[in-house]
Order: C-alpha cells, then sequence, then structure tokens
C-alpha cells in the first residue's frame, strides 16, 4: 500500500511514463524482429544485434544510477565503473562456477586460471558462488558494501565536489590495480571468461541472449522506476535540497551525510546489477572495466542525455554508445577526437543535454505563445 | 563554488624569502643551462687532460716493454724466460700484464727474431694491445713453455704490477680482487705492497685483503680474530659473502665471534638499504612532484581542475623528442645539449596548449570545477589522440645525453645521474616557482586575484589576462616536467594518464593552494611507497598508498597544510 | 564591558558548583568565556551573553567583531577553543553537531539568504516542519491535510501564500529572506538566530520584517545579528554590541548607543 503510492509518485513524470512505455516496446519488438521476420528480410534483426543491443541498455542503466547521485545530490562519483565492475565479478564467478568440469583442465571444482596458477583449494571468497542466487545476491551486497563504507567515510567528514569526485577515481583505480594481480584469486589481468552457461542455459545460445536482453529491460525499466519515486518522494526533495544548500538542511536538523549515503548505496546497487547483466552478454569481464576513463565515460553519457532527467542519461548511454560502434567501425582513428569534442561540446553548450535543450525550446516556445495570446488580447481589446 | 578551493596560496610566515633564497631562484630558474654547461665543459676538459697525459706516459713506455716482451722471442729454456720475466716485473708497468697473463695461459706464440703474439680462438693478437694483428706471419711460430716455479714467478711478477702499480685506482682494484678471493698464494706479494703502500685508504684495503687470507688459511686463532674485526669494519656486501663462509665451517668461540660481526654487517647493510630505499623514494617523490607542481598551479592556486594536465607533461615529453630528432639530423654536435634546448621550447609549446585551452573552453566554466573536469577530460583525448595520429601508438626513443646517463656509488648505494638530476631538477623549479609568486609583480597579481577576484578587478588587474597566463604557466610546467620524464619513462601518447591521478593524490593529500604541502606530499608518498614496496610488493604497495590517502582525506579533508578559519568554507 | 563581567562568576572550565549549575538553569542560552581563534587570530575572545526564556536580543557590532563566528558556535558549526556554551540549562552544546542541535531547538537564518532554489516555496517550508528527520522514511512520506494546514499558516505569517508553489529562485530578494524567516518557523525552535534579516531590503520591507520579528518572538527567544541601527530601534529589545570578539555594552539601545566606545569602535565619528 505504502509502496503503492511510493511508485505512483515515480511513475508521475510524463517523461518517465513515455520511457517506460518505448522501452516496454523494445523488450517485445527484439525478440520478435529477430525470431519471428525471417532472415533477408528488412526487418530482421540479425542475431549479433541482440547483446549489442543488450550490452547498451546495461549502460543505460548504470548511467541511470550515475544520475541519481550526480543529477539528484551533487556527487560526481568518477569511480562508478567500479560498482558496476564488482556486480559483473560476482556474476562472473558464478558463470565460472558453472563452468565445472568443462574446462581446458577438467578440474570439476577450479577454474581454468587457478589451475595453470597452481592453486590447490578454491578461496574462501569463491565460496558459494556456484549458488546463483548466492551469486545475485552478492551482485548487489558487493557494490552496496564498497558504496556504504566509502560513502560513510566521506560524506561524515563532508569530503565533497571535486574532493569527492577524485577520491572516487582513486578508489577505481585502486581497484584496478588490485584486479589485475593474479594472486587476488579473480583471474588478473585475463579476468574471468570462457563461460558455458547461466542457470543451466547455453549462454551462446540466440534463445539465452534474448533472455537476457528482456531481462535486461525489464530490469532498466524497474531501476527507472524506482530511482524516480524516489526523486519524487520527499526524501527525493531533501536530496535535491543537500545538492542545493548543503548547510541550511543541517542547520534545518537533517542529516546530510545520511540522506547522501542512502542514494550512493541504492546507486551502486543499481550499478552492480547494471554489472552482473552485463557480463553474460559480452562474455568476458575483466579488470579493464575499472579504468578510471570508463567511470568518467559514463558521465558523458549522463551529460550528453540531460543530469539530473533520469530519462536523458538512458537516451544519451545509447546514443553514445550507438555512435562509439558506428565510429570504431567505420573511423577507428577518429573515435576519441569525436568523444573529446563531445565532452567539451557538452559542457559548453549543452549543460543540461538533450533532454534538457528539448525542455528549453518547448519551454520558449510555451513562452512565444503566451506572449502572441496575451498581444491578441491586447488588440482584441 | 570555485571559493570553496582555498585562495590564500601561502601560510603566513613563509615570507623570509631572504635574498639567499631569491639568488638561488634566479640561478635555479635561468642558471640551470648556464651551470650545467660549465660543468659538463670542465669535465670535458678533465677527460681531454687525462687522455693527453695517459698517450704520453704510454707512448714513453709502451716501447721500452715492446723491447723486452720481444725477448721471449729468443729465450732459451726456463732460466732465460724467467730472466725476461722478471726484467718485465721491474717494469711494474701493467702494460705487461695481457702478455704475462697470456704466458701463464700458454697462449703466448714466439719465432726467433722477437715476433711475438698472443694466440686465441686461431686469431693473433698484438701482446700489448690485445689487438688482431693484419698480416700476421703465423709460420714457424711455437709456444713458449712454462712450468709450476714460472707459474710462481709470473704470479709475483702480475701481482706486483698489480698491487704495485703506479695508478692507485689498479693498486686498489688489485686488492679488492684478492679480498674477494682470499687467494693464499697472494699473501706474499700484498705483505710487500702493504710494506709500500703510501695511500691510506689503499692501504685499509690492503690490510682487509690480507685479513681475507688469513680468515681462511691462518691457524692463529688470534690472527684470525683480528681479521674478522678487520672483515667486520669493511661491511659491505663482500664482507658479508666471507664471514658467512667463514661461519658455515668454523666453531666454538670464533664461531661466536663471527656469528656476531655477520650480525653487524648484516646491521650496516640494512641501514644503507634503508639509505637506499629513501633515494628511491626521493626519486619517485621528485618524479610525482614534477608531475604534481603544475597541477597545484592550476588546481590548487586557480581551482581549475585540469585532466589533460597529463597530457601537458606528455607535450613536454614530445618536445624533447622531436628536438632531439631535429639535432640528429641537422645538428648531431649540439646532442648534449639537447635537454638544455628542449627545456625552453616544451614550456613553450605546452604553455601554448594551456593559453589556447583557457582562452577557448575553461574561461567559460569558471566556477563550475565538475564541468571543468569533464571539458579538459576532453581535451585530453583529443591531445592523445592528437600525438597518436601524428607521432604513431608505440614508444618513441628518447636519448639520454652523457651527462644524464651512467651512475655512480655512494658507499653501498647506487645513484643514477639521470634521477640525480631529476632530483636537483625538481627542487630547482620549486624555488622557481616559489620566486615567480612570491617575489614577482605576476605572482602578486596572480595571489590578488585568486584571494578576491572582484576586489582585484576594480583595482585595475586585467582578470583574464592573469588567470590565462596562470594556467599558461601551470601547463608550461607541466611541459618541463615531460623532459625531464622522458628521461626516465617511456614516451608513449599514454604517457601522462599514468601520471594524473597521482599527481592529484599529491595536489589534494599535500594540501590545495600551498606549494609547500605539494613538496613535502609528493616525497612523503613517494618515499612511503618506496618503504612498502619490500613488503606489500609494488603494486600492492601503491594500493596501500592509495587507500592511505582516501582515508587520509577524511581526516584531514583539505590535506597536510590545509588554512583554518571561515574564509575556507565561505 | 566590565560591569558585564562582574555580573558572572568568571566560570573555570571544570569546577561546577551547585550554585552555578542553577544559575545557568536560568538561562535559555549560557555562553561564558568563549573563546576560538584561527590561524592564531582571536575571531572571539572571552565573550559571555545570557539569554533568558522568551527574550528577544539584538547584536550590533562592526565587521569583523565575531557575530557571525558566534552563531557559527551556537549552532555547532565551530567548535570552541575554550569557554562553556550550554542551551536550556544543562545541554552542552559544544559536545553536539550541527543536526543535533537544530533539532534540540536552535534554529538559523544566514546571513545570505540561503533557501532550497530549485524546490517549490510549499516544498522549502515542507522540509522544515518541525518532525521526522530520518532518510529512509522521508521516501514513503505521504502529504497530508495536517502538514498542508500548517504549511498555510507558516506562508501566511511570512506573506507568501499567493507564491506557494512557485520555485523558490523566482523569489525577490525580501521574499527569500522572509522565506527562510518561514523555514525556521516551520522548526518550532525555542531559540531563533537570525543573521541581518533585512540585509538589501526596501525600507518597507524592513518595517515588516520588523514586525514579523516581533511577533514571533512573543513565542520565542530570538538573537537578532543587526546593523540597520533603525531597525534595531524599531525592534526595541536590549543591545548587545561585540567588538573584537567580546561584548563592548550592553542595555537598551539609547544606553548602548551612548556609550562613548561604542561610539568610538562602531557608530563612529
Amino acid at each position: 500500500m505504502i509502496f503503492g503510492h511510493f511508485l505512483k509518485q515515480g511513475l508521475a513524470s510524463r517523461y518517465v511514463q513515455v520511457a517506460v512505455l518505448i522501452l516496454l516496446a523494445v523488450a517485445v519488438m527484439v525478440p520478435v524482429l529477430n525470431l519471428a521476420v525471417p532472415p533477408g528480410n528488412p526487418f530482421h534483426l540479425p542475431d549479433h544485434w541482440v547483446p549489442l543491443l543488450g550490452k547498451y541498455l546495461c549502460y543505460a542503466m548504470l548511467a541511470l544510477a550515475l544520475d541519481l547521485v550526480w543529477g539528484f545530490c551533487g556527487i560526481l562519483s568518477l569511480g562508478h565503473a567500479a560498482f558496476f565492475a564488482l556486480g559483473g565479478y560476482a556474476m562472473g564467478m558464478y558463470l565460472m562456477r558453472q563452468i565445472g568440469s568443462r574446462g581446458v583442465y577438467g578440474n570439476p571444482v577450479l577454474p581454468d586460471f587457478m589451475v595453470f596458477l597452481n592453486y590447490k583449494e578454491l578461496p574462501w571468497f569463491w565460496y558459494g558462488f556456484d549458488n546463483f542466487w548466492f551469486a545475485a545476491l552478492m551482485v548487489v551486497a558487493v557494490p552496496s558494501l564498497l558504496a556504504f563504507v566509502f560513502g560513510w567515510l566521506a560524506f561524515r567528514s563532508r569530503v565533497a565536489g571535486v574532493y569527492l569526485s577524485i577520491i572516487t577515481q582513486a578508489m577505481t583505480y585502486a581497484l584496478l590495480l588490485a584486479f589485475f594481480r593474479n594472486d587476488m584469486g579473480f583471474g588478473g589481468n585475463n579476468g574471468l571468461t570462457d563461460f558455458k552457461e547461466i542457470i543451466g542455459f547455453d549462454v551462446s545460445a540466440g534463445s539465452t541472449r534474448l533472455g537476457l536482453f528482456v531481462a535486461t529491460a525489464l530490469f532498466l525499466i524497474a531501476s527507472l522506476v524506482i530511482i524516480s519515486s524516489v526523486v519524487a518522494s520527499k526524501y527525493g526533495k531533501i536530496l535535491v535540497a543537500v545538492r542545493d544548500a548543503e548547510p541550511r538542511t543541517r542547520f534545518i536538523g537533517y542529516r546530510p551525510e545520511n540522506v547522501k549515503l542512502f542514494a550512493f548505496v541504492l546507486s551502486a546497487a543499481i550499478a552492480g546489477i547494471a554489472g552482473a547483466l552485463y557480463v553474460p552478454q559480452v562474455g568476458i569481464i575483466n579488470p579493464g572495466e575499472f579504468a578510471p576513463a570508463n567511470s568518467i565515460e559514463v558521465v558523458v553519457w549522463t551529460a550528453v542525455g540531460g543530469r539530473g532527467t533520469l530519462v536523458g542519461p538512458i537516451l544519451g548511454a545509447i546514443l553514445v554508445n550507438a555512435g562509439k560502434s558506428w565510429f570504431t567501425g567505420v573511423l577507428p582513428e577518429f573515435w576519441l577526437f569525436a568523444l573529446g569534442g563531445l565532452f567539451i561540446f557538452v559542457t559548453l553548450f549543452l549543460p543540461k543535454g538533450i533532454l534538457g535543450l528539448i525542455g528549453q525550446v518547448k519551454a520558449s516556445a510555451r513562452a512565444r505563445r503566451e506572449k502572441r495570446a496575451a498581444e491578441q488580447q491586447v488588440l482584441a481589446e | 563554488m570555485t571559493h570553496e578551493i582555498v585562495h590564500r596560496p601561502y601560510p603566513r610566515g613563509r615570507n623570509r624569502n631572504s635574498p639567499r633564497t631569491r639568488a638561488v631562484a634566479i640561478e635555479g630558474r635561468c642558471g640551470e643551462g648556464r651551470r650545467v654547461q660549465a660543468l659538463m665543459a670542465a669535465f670535458c676538459a678533465f677527460l681531454v687532460f687525462l687522455f693527453l697525459m695517459f698517450a704520453n706516459a704510454a707512448h714513453a713506455d709502451e716501447a721500452s716493454v715492446r723491447a723486452i716482451i720481444s725477448k721471449f722471442a729468443d729465450a732459451e729454456g726456463f732460466s732465460q724466460v724467467e730472466k725476461v720475466i722478471d726484467e718485465l716485473a721491474a717494469t711494474g708497468d701493467p702494460l705487461a700484464v695481457r702478455t704475462l697473463n697470456a704466458l701463464n695461459d700458454g697462449k703466448l706464440q714466439v719465432k726467433r727474431g722477437g715476433t711475438v703474439y698472443i694466440e686465441e680462438n686461431g686469431k693473433f693478437l698484438d701482446p700489448i694491445t690485445g689487438e688482431p694483428v693484419d698480416g700476421a706471419d703465423t709460420s714457424g711460430l711455437d709456444k713458449v713453455k712454462i712450468k709450476n716455479s714460472l707459474r710462481r714467478t709470473i704470479s709475483a711478477a702480475l701481482s706486483g704490477m698489480t698491487l704495485m702499480a703506479k695508478d692507485p685506482a689498479i693498486r686498489s682494484q688489485a686488492a679488492s680482487t684478492i679480498f674477494d678471493s682470499s687467494d693464499a698464494s697472494q699473501l706474499e706479494a700484498l705483505e710487500k705492497a702493504l710494506a709500500a703502500e703510501t695511500v691510506p685508504s689503499i692501504r685499509e684495503q690492503m690490510e682487509e685483503a690480507k685479513a681475507s687470507i688469513q680468515l681462511f688459511n691462518s691457524n692463529d686463532p688470534a690472527e684470525v680474530s683480528t681479521a674478522l674485526g678487520t672483515i667486520k669494519a669493511r661491511g659491505n656486501r663482500a664482507a658479508l659473502a666471507l664471514l658467512s663462509k667463514y661461519a658455515a665451517s668454523a666453531d666454538g668461540e670464533l664461531k661466536e665471534q663471527a656469528d656476531a660481526a655477520i650480525s653487524s654487517v648484516e646491521e650496516t647493510l640494512s641501514m644503507w638499504e634503508a639509505g637506499q630505499n629513501v633515494w628511491y623514494g626521493i626519486s619517485l617523490g621528485s618524479v610525482l612532484f614534477l608531475a604534481a607542481i603544475g597541477l597545484a598551479i592550476t588546481f590548487g592556486v586557480m581551482g581549475v581542475i585540469n585532466m589533460a594536465h597529463g597530457e601537458m607533461v606528455m607535450l613536454g615529453a614530445y618536445t624533447t623528442f622531436v628536438v632531439q630528432e631535429l639535432i640528429r639530423t641537422s645538428a648531431p654536435g649540439l646532442f648534449e645539449y639537447s635537454l638544455l634546448i628542449a627545456l625552453p621550447m616544451a614550456f613553450l609549446v605546452a604553455g601554448g596548449v594551456g593559453l589556447l585551452m583557457e582562452r577557448s573552453i575553461i574561461r567559460f566554466l569558471y566556477g563550475r570545477p565538475l564541468e571543468t573536469l569533464l571539458a579538459t577530460w576532453g581535451v585530453s583525448l583529443i591531445l592523445q589522440q592528437a600525438v597518436r595520429t601524428i607521432f604513431g601508438p608505440t614508444n618513441r626513443e628518447v636519448g639520454n645525453p652523457d651527462w644524464m646517463s651512467g651512475a655512480f656509488t655512494l658507499g653501498e648505494m647506487s645513484l643514477t645521474w639521470n634521477r640525480v638530476w631529476i632530483v636537483c631538477f625538481s627542487l630547482a623549479m620549486f624555488v622557481a616557482l616559489q620566486f615567480v609568486l612570491k617575489k614577482t609583480y605576476f605572482g602578486l597579481q596572480m595571489r590578488a586575484v585568486t584571494q578576491n577576484r572582484r576586489m582585484a578587478s576594480s583595482m585595475a588587474i586585467r582578470t583574464p589576462w592573469v588567470d590565462a597566463m596562470t594556467f599558461a604557466l601551470g601547463s608550461g610546467i607541466a611541459g618541463l616536467a615531460g623532459v625531464a620524464l622522458s628521461q626516465i619513462d617511456n614516451v608513449s601518447p599514454n604517457l601522462g594518464q599514468s601520471y594524473i591521478i597521482d599527481s592529484f593524490m599529491v595536489v589534494v593529500f599535500g594540501g590545495v593552494g600551498n606549494l609547500w604541502g605539494t613538496l613535502i606530499g609528493a616525497f612523503t608518498l613517494g618515499i612511503a611507497n618506496k618503504f612498502l614496496e619490500p613488503y606489500a610488493g609494488a603494486v600492492l604497495g601503491k594500493i596501500l598508498v592509495l587507500v592511505f590517502i582516501i582515508l587520509f582525506i577524511q581526516r584531514r579533508p583539505r590535506g597536510l597544510f590545509a588554512q583554518k578559519g571561515r574564509a575556507v568554507e565561505a | 564591558m566590565n560591569d558585564v563581567m562582574e555580573k558572572t562568576p568568571a566560570t573555570a572550565a571544570g569546577s561546577q558548583h551547585p550554585a552555578q549549575r542553577e544559575h545557568k538553569a536560568k538561562f535559555l542560552l549560557y555562553l561564558s568565556g568563549v573563546s576560538v581563534a584561527f590561524d592564531g587570530f582571536k575571531a572571539i575572545n572571552n565573550l559571555s551573553l545570557f539569554l533568558e526564556p522568551g527574550e528577544m536580543r539584538a547584536i550590533i557590532g562592526p565587521n569583523g567583531a565575531g557575530k557571525t563566528t558566534m552563531m557559527d558556535i551556537i549552532t555547532g558549526k565551530t567548535r570552541p577553543d575554550e569557554g562553556e556554551v550550554f542551551f536550556d540549562g544543562d545541554i552542552d552544546l559544544t559536545k553536539h553537531d550541527e543536526a543535533d542541535i537544530a533539532n534540540m531547538g536552535i534554529g538559523r537564518k544566514f546571513q545570505k539568504p540561503t533557501v532550497f532554489e530549485t524546490l517549490s516555496v510549499e516544498d522549502n517550508i515542507l522540509l522544515a516542519l518541525a518532525g521526522q528527520r530520518r532518510a529512509l522514511p522521508a521516501l514513503f512520506y505521504r502529504s497530508n491535510a495536517a502538514d498542508m494546514a500548517k504549511i498555510g499558516e507558516i506562508l501566511d505569517t511570512v506573506r507568501l501564500s499567493d507564491r506557494r508553489q512557485d520555485l523558490a529562485a523566482n523569489l525577490s530578494h525580501g521574499q527569500k529572506q522572509w522565506l527562510e524567516i518561514g523555514m525556521l518557523l516551520a522548526q518550532k525552535p525555542k531559540l531563533l538566530l537570525v543573521d541581518e534579516p533585512v540585509a538589501g531590503m526596501t525600507d518597507s520591507e524592513t518595517e515588516e520584517t520588523a514586525k514579523l520579528l516581533r511577533e514571533i518572538a512573543r513565542e520565542q527567544s530570538v538573537v537578532v545579528v543587526e546593523h540597520d541601527m533603525h531597525f534595531v530601534r524599531e525592534l526595541g529589545v536590549k543591545v548587545t554590541c561585540l567588538h573584537e570578539g567580546s561584548v563592548l555594552a550592553e542595555g537598551s539601545l539609547d544606553h548602548v548607543s551612548s556609550n562613548q566606545k561604542v561610539i568610538d569602535v562602531y557608530l563612529g565619528r
């Protein structure tokens, strides 16, 4: 009952309604176009497009998670890809355990890289990952825990602004270095790969990929509705209040550190889920996902679509990544020029992103209409 | 929002910059090049001098030594050979060493009439220079035969030439060879040399060599005990090896004494090792400092987050590469000066790019630090890709001039010249920057603008100009850092990326808006990193330092040298 | 300054006689021998100030006299180096942080109006309404008639009823000051600290504000920091003049403004 009201708040926004409908349509149409439309037909969706689109939706979810903290709480996290990657590693560990004795070395318990590195037994932190539900729990718990500890320390000591951004970057950098180490027990440089099956389905089968795509779309819709509800609630107003005037909220009697912490942890959890959905679709997770550059790229997706609009970052993530796929196919040399230019262009000329621009155009159109109406009224009189 | 960054760059009470500091600053900035030049000129002159001396001396002696050596050709029987050896020994000239060694090894080939060659792997070499002889007359050559008693004579003659050579460096070398080998057959020669030796440091080395022989060959416990003491006093790795070897076979009181000596030497060594670690730390700290100091200006003084800072460093390194390429193709003689030429060029290139960035992008984003961060990240991607397109994705070779190459030892520490120069360079940069900020009119304007922009502009300071110049200065300094880093790191398009996070850590740890903080922060982190490495490994050590900084920022959100007061939070 | 010092027993930290505790209990706000220094500069120097329940006090003084720093100390933003700060008799304010102190019933208005610009006027008041301050329950908050009525009441008091749905960013400077006072009222504090409420206001707005503060002072204790002597006269309350971090004079406005030292350092020439 309470929860129903909570979600109704989130669905009140027109943008969110439209986005949910479009995403639902996509979740239905992608399998239909892939399966029901025969190859050769111009409307047929080739098989390799399915995981690609699924990847975009995972990125969209990550951008959405970032928007909760950056758009609504002013925390520019330059380490959000770390939460994504941790979720991905948790899922990767489950997938590794599912390989069982089908690995190159045929060890029923130890993944190949452990056999290769002369592990005698499974490290303790790999226990339980053969169970899907345990792994699913870890997908949420590990990023959340990291976000909780990190956020608790940072927000309590009032680290804010660029300082916070810089230490989030240091956080993901430290994790990058750590996961590169072979003796961390996460596959070192090569990461986790060669997955065979997920909850009994062959990961490379077309049907599994469609299933994962639909699951990703549904998770994205759920995340959007939940975050939108959070933002629309009184808590969301406090969040914005903290962003705009943190000392004021303190002197009213709120604890901004707790307010921020909840948003940060929720955001990390959603980023973790996005990472977990990403790994089976791309078939690999390696330490490169922790690279600071990745996290900054997420920021630009969010900025392109429109920070603080929730729907914008989804749009931005999909557009920028589609652009990336196109560029790297056609003009690989120029992708970094284009991306760099995009960073500069958006910050200088599109500070509110695409959705912000649409909003502005609408507002000015309305203003013009009203002005004309007023003029006509004056004339009529 | 910008002004959440502290705008009083220097704590009070640091203004005691006396004329002395000023002098150092001037020298550090403009005199760096001249000082190196003067030093190098002196060094070259010294080399030429040495060469001439040797050439002369060698010329005079070579003829007489050659004359004696040629007598081997006509020596009949062991006694005559021995006579020639004695004659050579009497000259005491190290030029004869090669010949005697060859004789000892049975490689000396002679023919009547004064022809002497050293035969090695089927080649015939000159007995003095060791150069292959063109058109050597190899027919009718005979090997000079020797017997055991002759071997002793040769060895005595050899040691006389080494242990009693005129050149102290050769004597010292010979003594340390004996020290390492503990060769009892050298004892007699050693004692003779010891009696004649006048240089105290070489005497000491010879005493140690003698102790090394006694340690393994003497039956007198008192003598061994003294020897142990002498070797312990030497306190280096070679001494430790000798002592360990001895302790393994000794027993009783002497073993105890040896063990005690071992632990004492180990202690000495571990102190040297700590010293070496400190040096590595200082060296890393100087690199961190160089990478961070430009950032300390743009981030610390202006509050601008320049994510393209690392790329400014990279541009400096590539400028060095281009300068060296031009020198290689058009004026190879200038190669030794290439770095000195590259310094102003790198400053101009990086500073120019910085100026362009400030005028075209950053000035529109003042007061929006997070947006600045994103836009400059975009610039960094573009610069990286531009360099990759122009120079290719692989590492480019930047050469070290001679004065930057090689190493020297200090006690048990080994120091490379390039690291030493980089440490000096980083300190000079610090002094020069402090001078610019504190003692020049531009520095005054800069501090005025950062403290109170509106007040400064109402006092007819052109604030946009000051902003642009400050940013250009910070970028130019990054370019200078790039010249230095090109000497120790791979020059590739990713060069800057590897420094940017470290640089931010240094500035944030040291305290924003404070060059002293940057200096101390960089050296602290450098040393901490190097001390963690032996225990944790390089990567884990770095992770620990990062985690430490993250935790440190929680405790002191404004770094080591933060300013207090209400202005800070306003 | 001397007569103030005579009135209060010198408070050595630690020694707490029962009589002294009783003495504290008489006051809503009790500051004794408070000092704080920034980088060696003494912003507050042995300051003592006592406020009775229900009292309204005006604080005047030149720039840098320590007025804002005093408010920072009371609200927990700055910790004093020495001295005692007690609220409501026995609550040691130096041991609590801003949020705690706010929830105990001390509200503060900043010198520069600070409202939540991207929220509506109504939401600004809603967030300030006394009650739940924890983050998570706010997720499931449902607006209700009682809260809406309270908000309406407060908006009537601060004369912003017709701007209820507007964004705070679109208010005029004076209206933002009032909105901030409205937020203070919504907190239902026992003590209001108001920093320069009429800076940048027109004369009529200033008069209105004085009226508003007098209304508020009927139920709550108020400390007003202000430069505008006209406004202070309008308030008609006891005045404390600060200078270089300590109390220079205290009493009625006429008494204070006739003090030679006050004329020298503040009212001037």
